[in-house]
């Protein structure tokens, strides 16, 4: 199943693409103050993303039925604290997919895959 | 030196100090005005902030993080600003809390990156610091919104540049930087549309305006110690607590009401105040200025005084504090019983904005009162000395507030103990949760009940609309009486019963069978009853019960089930 059902009344279902929700919450991470970029969950998509632009790039969608499941595969700028950084964008993820979406998030997962050096001090 | 120290000196000295060179002791003692203001402004900074989550807690952060840095140069002789401002690049990067306080770390990195090893600092140099400072800022992320920090601290730079090929003077290229600042702040809901929508400029630029502004303050001999500008409503001014701070020799407090003529200068009356006395407080509502001072016995007819120059008074309240301490003594606060736990038992914490819930939460089995609600959070700390000395390892949290959750959560992960945190967000959540505990059953099994019970209540509050806004459709004006309905805005109206009625119309209250009106620190008893009546009366079948909560804030927090 790669969609999920917001809600539904007698004259139907609203049903979500798990690409909309990626692209919200990646929309939000690249927002975030420290992220340098996303960055590929695995190899396969390393070689897809030369190809083909995916809003599901660095982001991985999931769901059970307490709610939605977030994976966020992250670059980070060098000399930031991480900690922060990370505690920052779990907060604003959830906050704009539940508020433009309305399904609860249950866990949101960031992986920093690296660290971008741009100046030594 | 401390700045505090440093306050007795004139501005004529003061201006010396930063005079050119800077030196890394100027350097530090402009950090320390810096965070001091920063500090005194907080809660207007945590108040403003909406983006990019509204949890109002952006100027604690920036305080945090500049705490962090200052307290590593705090002890700091060093001469050379180069190498101190590494140190506090550093602190500031290490203790770095919240978005905010990262960009803010990034502002300090890059500052030290320009100064090198520098041993002083000329206007030139700092203009290349704040430039370097501003790319260093804006290297931290892909996507930059502007309309927060990051434009403030870019206008900040691009004046500095202007400035500094204008006059070789620090203070001077300082003052521009300012208002500059303060400018870019007054911008930024032109470039961030939420920001315009809930009616309030940047928290984190705000706060960055701050900073600078603390030490313009500092060299002009301005006092860091209160917000001059702050002015709150008349409901909010709580003139209970000011006993506790009466110092000796200020035995009189005076209390007057005033009209300003149009010429009235919030600034200077309080300037001029506190030259005659201490725990100054100025509130407004209808257009009527209330004013509240405590001074010695000599000096207690100089508020009135002044005040007459400033306007119309209209009543004047004085008291014999000292005579009134006496009396106070004895009946204010009964003591608060917390259940004693014993090694085996659950203990369970409660976060409580008022001393009339603390005593229900007592009374109902709760072993530790953490202070906190709405605006005024607990620290993380706070939370963890509550439980930290109770004689058992099975702890549960009941935070009651959205905002403290996190804390609570933070806090439990930072110990040995087991605790659990039960996500109450309001009130009556967590007076529903207590009713359920049971100290000998095991940590899991309370928590698994207190859980579900927090679903089993519905919530309503009532209070004071702190500024003018639009939410899920209901237009707010600043003043007027707001009903929120499980934190969701219900309506908003005049009075306090209307919004009561409209609120529990709005909670489908027919289908529940019991109302509790908890009830805040400035509703009367006399008028809550009278409410009860009138609730009485709607729905005839219901249980309606009154219990004094003593919340600041919320006129009413209700609990329908």
């Amino acid at each position: 199943m790669s969609e999920t059902e917001n809600n539904y009344n007698e004259l139907g279902s609203v049903l979500i693409q798990k690409e909309a929700i990626a692209s919200i919450a990646r929309q939000s991470t690249l927002q975030s103050y420290g992220v340098v970029g996303l960055a590929p969950k695995n190899l396969i998509e390393s070689i897809h993303q030369l190809l083909k632009k995916d809003a599901k790039y660095g982001v991985e969608v999931n769901f059970d039925h307490e709610g939605l499941l977030i994976d966020l595969y992250i670059m980070v700028e060098y000399g930031t604290r991480i900690i922060s950084i990370t505690n920052s964008i779990v907060n604003s993820v959830k906050y704009n997919v539940e508020k433009t979406i309305g399904l609860p998030v249950r866990r949101i997962n960031v992986h920093v895959r690296g660290l971008r050096i741009s100046n030594m001090d | 030196m401390s700045v505090v120290e440093l306050t007795k000196l004139s501005p004529q000295e003061r201006h010396k100090l930063v005079s050119l060179p800077v030196n890394g002791q100027g350097l530090k003692t402009l950090m320390e005005a810096g965070m001091i203001w920063l500090k005194t402004n907080q809660q207007i900074v945590n108040n403003l902030n909406v983006f990019p989550v509204p949890d109002g807690d952006t100027g604690t952060n920036m305080v945090l993080t500049m705490q962090a840095a200052f307290d590593e140069i705090e002890k700091s002789g060093d001469e050379n600003i180069g190498q101190l401002s590494h140190t506090i690049a550093r602190g500031a990067l290490m203790g770095a809390r919240g978005n905010s306080g990262v960009i803010l770390s990034q502002i300090w990195r890059g500052f030290a990156r320009a100064l090198d090893d520098q041993p002083t600092m000329d206007v030139k140099l700092l203009a290349e610091a704040l430039l370097e400072a501003k790319e260093t800022a804006y290297k931290g992320v892909v996507r930059p919104v502007e309309g927060t920090i990051l434009t403030v601290i870019k206008d900040i730079a691009a004046q500095a540049k202007v400035s500094a090929q204008r006059t070789t003077i620090f203070t001077e290229v300082l003052a521009d930087i300012v208002e500059a600042a303060e400018a870019s702040v007054e911008r930024t809901p032109d470039l961030l549309p939420i920001l315009k929508k809930a009616g309030v400029v940047d928290s984190g630029g705000k706060g960055l305006f701050c900073i600078f502004e603390g030490m313009w303050r500092f060299i002009n001999g301005d006092a860091l110690d209160k917000a001059v500008t702050e002015v709150m409503p008349l409901s909010e001014m709580n003139l209970e607590d000011t006993m506790e701070s009466v110092e000796p020799g200020q035995d009189y407090e005076v209390v007057i009401d005033f009209s300003p003529e149009s010429t009235f200068n919030l600034e200077n009356y309080y300037d001029e105040l506190s030259k005659i006395g201490t725990s100054i407080q100025v509130g407004e509502g209808d257009g009527i200025y209330r004013m509240h001072i405590h001074v010695p016995l000599d000096k207690r007819y100089l508020p009135i005084d002044h005040t007459m120059t400033q306007g119309t008074i209209q009543k004047v309240m004085m008291e014999n504090l000292v005579a009134q301490m006496e009396g106070k003594k004895s009946d204010k606060h009964p003591k608060i019983n917390l259940a004693q736990v014993k090694a085996d038992e659950t203990a369970v914490v409660a976060v409580s904005p008022g001393p009339g819930l603390s005593r229900i939460f007592a009374s109902l089995g709760v072993a530790a009162i953490v202070q906190g609600g709405q605006t005024m959070n607990p620290s993380i700390k706070e939370v963890l000395a509550s439980f930290e000395n109770l004689p058992t390892d099975k702890v549960i949290i009941l935070p009651n507030n959205k905002n403290i959750i996190m804390a609570a959560k933070e806090a439990a992960s930072m110990t040995v103990k087991k605790v659990h945190v039960i996500p109450t967000i309001s009130i009556p959540q967590g007076i529903s949760a207590m009713f359920r505990f049971i100290p000998d059953a095991g940590l899991e099994e309370n928590t698994e009940s207190m859980i579900e019970a927090i679903d089993e209540v519905e919530t309503g509050e009532i209070t004071t609309a702190t500024r003018s806004v639009e939410i899920d459709n209901v237009q707010v004006q600043k003043g007027q009486v707001i009903a929120l309905y499980n934190g969701k805005l219900v309506t908003s109206t005049d009075n306090i019963d209307t919004a009561t009625e409209e609120l529990l119309i709005a909670a489908k209250t027919c289908d529940y069978e019991r109302i509790t009106l908890f009830y805040g620190e400035d509703m009367k008893l006399t008028h809550v009853n009278a409410l009860a009546d009138k609730i009485r009366s709607i729905y005839p079948d219901h249980e309606i019960e009154v219990h004094e909560g003593g919340q600041p804030h919320y006129q009413l927090i209700i609990a329908i089930e």
